[in-house]
């Protein structure tokens, strides 16, 4: 589902982007090797952009378990 | 897109039938986490014989069991401090707040981790950006920023559209109402009751508010910013377009709001919530156009699940063709009517403090009010509404007192309403909620 939204919709090049960036965030914000300062500020970018990403109904799920 | 009528234009204006897919799609992942995650709502599935794969339509909705306030206050009684709700673990919290007591009850006690306080924000701002807040406005908050979730979101979603925020805290009055004129504030955001005592401030030291540079006044927090009378008398006292909008604790934020067209109601936010309209008594769903009680299912904060939580709120929701703005979103026809445990019988009649407070709003000489039901003789029931008028009013009172006792008893079935003369300065004010009704007679 990289290529559609959660209603099967094909994405436009914007939802394509922030999708990539969310996932690239996701993997960032829980790296074991990234000091406090990337951690802690790729977390805080990471709620905000699941914000965008679950507006657009892209991604819907829970980030608890990443520590956001 | 940055000059878009919509925060989110893709769901805002989404047909219907598909607005419905993307609430069973997130219906179904909110009971599978609430299911695996939250003992409360694994005790209630299981009690309930409910299964989200039972969920094979939005009609299957109501296979899910409610959930209560008071289900929530003997869960966190039984388990402090915060119950057996949380889907996750404290620890990750971020935010702790508290339902605001004006109910007299204990408060509710609730957690937000990172990105829920993110999404609390988020949906301040499809009402803020709805109403024309943009990144060129100054933003005041005549708010005491305490452990009350009130405006806290809609705070911080004025700093993600790029305004400048101004956060009054323990301010006086006075203060505020100077700080709003000195920094050229271009909205502010208030409770009703405290949006009309900043005004009658700005009176008493000779600021002339219309003139300031406020075009927008965001209320919340009392059913007050939809009565059409109060907003009125906001408009007129303000210079500036009266915006409504409501929220709870429980959800963390708001899930209603004004846009610019201000068709006479509020656009439910539905891409976040699920909100049911049902007849408190049968619990059975009620049609567009009827009155009922507000059942909401939300999608954000996910460290509390809440699903159907039966809010007390009334309401009657109306179709998104009442209004022109383009959204495909319903909306609550006059806001939040008022609630299913404020309603008073007096005499065999029901009287509602909203609908006392419209009527009593209608006489612009009014400046507070308060509503007294007492027993007299210990047998019957009476109601007193109390009025201190503007200095301007005092020549006519007796005249209004008696056209107000007149009004009140013809919009109640000719019930008999006391009304009297309060000495100026006597009422209570309020920052936060009003609590203008007071009930004297000793429960059983």
């Amino acid at each position: 589902m990289k290529d559609k939204d959660l209603l099967g919709n094909p994405l436009t090049d914007v939802e394509r982007e922030t999708l990539e960036l969310y996932d690239r965030l996701k993997k960032l914000a829980t790296r074991p090797d990234a000091p406090p300062c990337v951690e802690r500020n790729a977390k805080k970018a990471l709620s905000c952009l699941w914000q965008a990403v679950n507006d657009l109904h892209l991604r819907f799920e829970q980030l608890y378990d990443a520590g956001v | 897109m940055s000059d878009s009528p919509y925060w989110n234009p893709k769901t805002e204006t989404m047909p219907r039938a598909r607005l419905d897919e993307l609430k069973l799609f997130k219906l179904r992942a909110l009971c599978d986490w609430a299911a695996e995650r939250s003992p409360f709502h694994k005790r209630k599935f299981e009690k309930a014989g409910f299964r989200t794969s039972q969920l094979k339509s939005l009609d299957d909705l109501r296979r899910v069991p409610m959930m209560t306030r008071p289900e929530w206050m003997q869960s966190q009684a039984e388990s402090p401090l915060f119950g057996d709700l949380l889907a996750a673990p404290p620890a990750l919290a971020t935010r702790y707040h508290l339902t605001s007591g004006t109910s007299g009850r204990q408060p509710l006690r609730v957690l937000d981790g990172m990105k829920d306080w993110e999404w609390i924000a988020e949906a301040w701002c499809y009402g803020f950006w709805a109403f024309g807040v943009r990144a060129q406005d100054t933003v005041f908050f005549a708010f005491s920023y305490g452990s009350f979730i009130g405006f806290w979101g809609a705070h911080y979603c004025c700093e993600k559209i790029g305004s400048l925020v101004l956060a009054s805290g323990n301010m006086t009055t006075e203060n505020r109402v100077k700080q709003i004129v000195e920094m050229g504030a271009t909205t502010v955001c208030a409770t009703p009751t405290y949006a009309l005592r900043m005004a009658q401030q700005a009176r008493e030291m000779g600021i002339d508010l219309p003139g300031s540079r406020v075009d927008k006044l965001i209320v919340s927090g009392e059913p007050a910013g939809s009565i059409p009378a109060v907003k009125k008398m906001l408009e007129e006292q303000w210079g500036a377009k009266c915006g409504d909008t409501a929220g709870m604790t429980e959800i963390g934020t708001i899930m209603i709001f004004e846009c610019t067209r201000q068709p006479g109601g509020t656009h439910i936010i539905e891409d976040h919530f699920i909100e049911e309209v049902l007849d408190p008594n049968t619990l059975e769903p009620v049609g567009y156009g009827v009155e009922g009680e507000r059942v909401v299912t939300s999608f954000g904060r996910g460290f509390i699940p809440l699903l159907r939580y039966r809010t007390g709120d009334l309401v009657k929701k109306v179709p998104h063709t009442h209004c022109t703005c383009g959204r495909t979103w319903d909306l609550y026809d006059g806001g939040i009517l008022g609630r299913t445990d404020d309603m008073k019988l007096i005499r065999g009649t029901n009287v509602y403090p909203r609908a006392v407070e419209a009527i009593v709003r209608e006489f612009r000489e009014v400046d507070e009010f308060q509503i007294v039901v007492w027993r007299k003789d210990n047998v019957q029931d009476e109601i007193t509404v109390k009025v201190e008028l503007k200095r301007e009013g005092a020549r006519g009172a007796d005249a209004l007192l008696a056209k107000l006792g007149k009004d009140l008893a013809a919009a109640h079935e000719g019930l008999r309403f006391n009304v009297e003369l309060a000495p100026e300065g006597s009422l209570p004010r309020f920052e936060l909620k009003a609590k203008r009704l007071e009930d004297e007679r000793k429960l059983p």
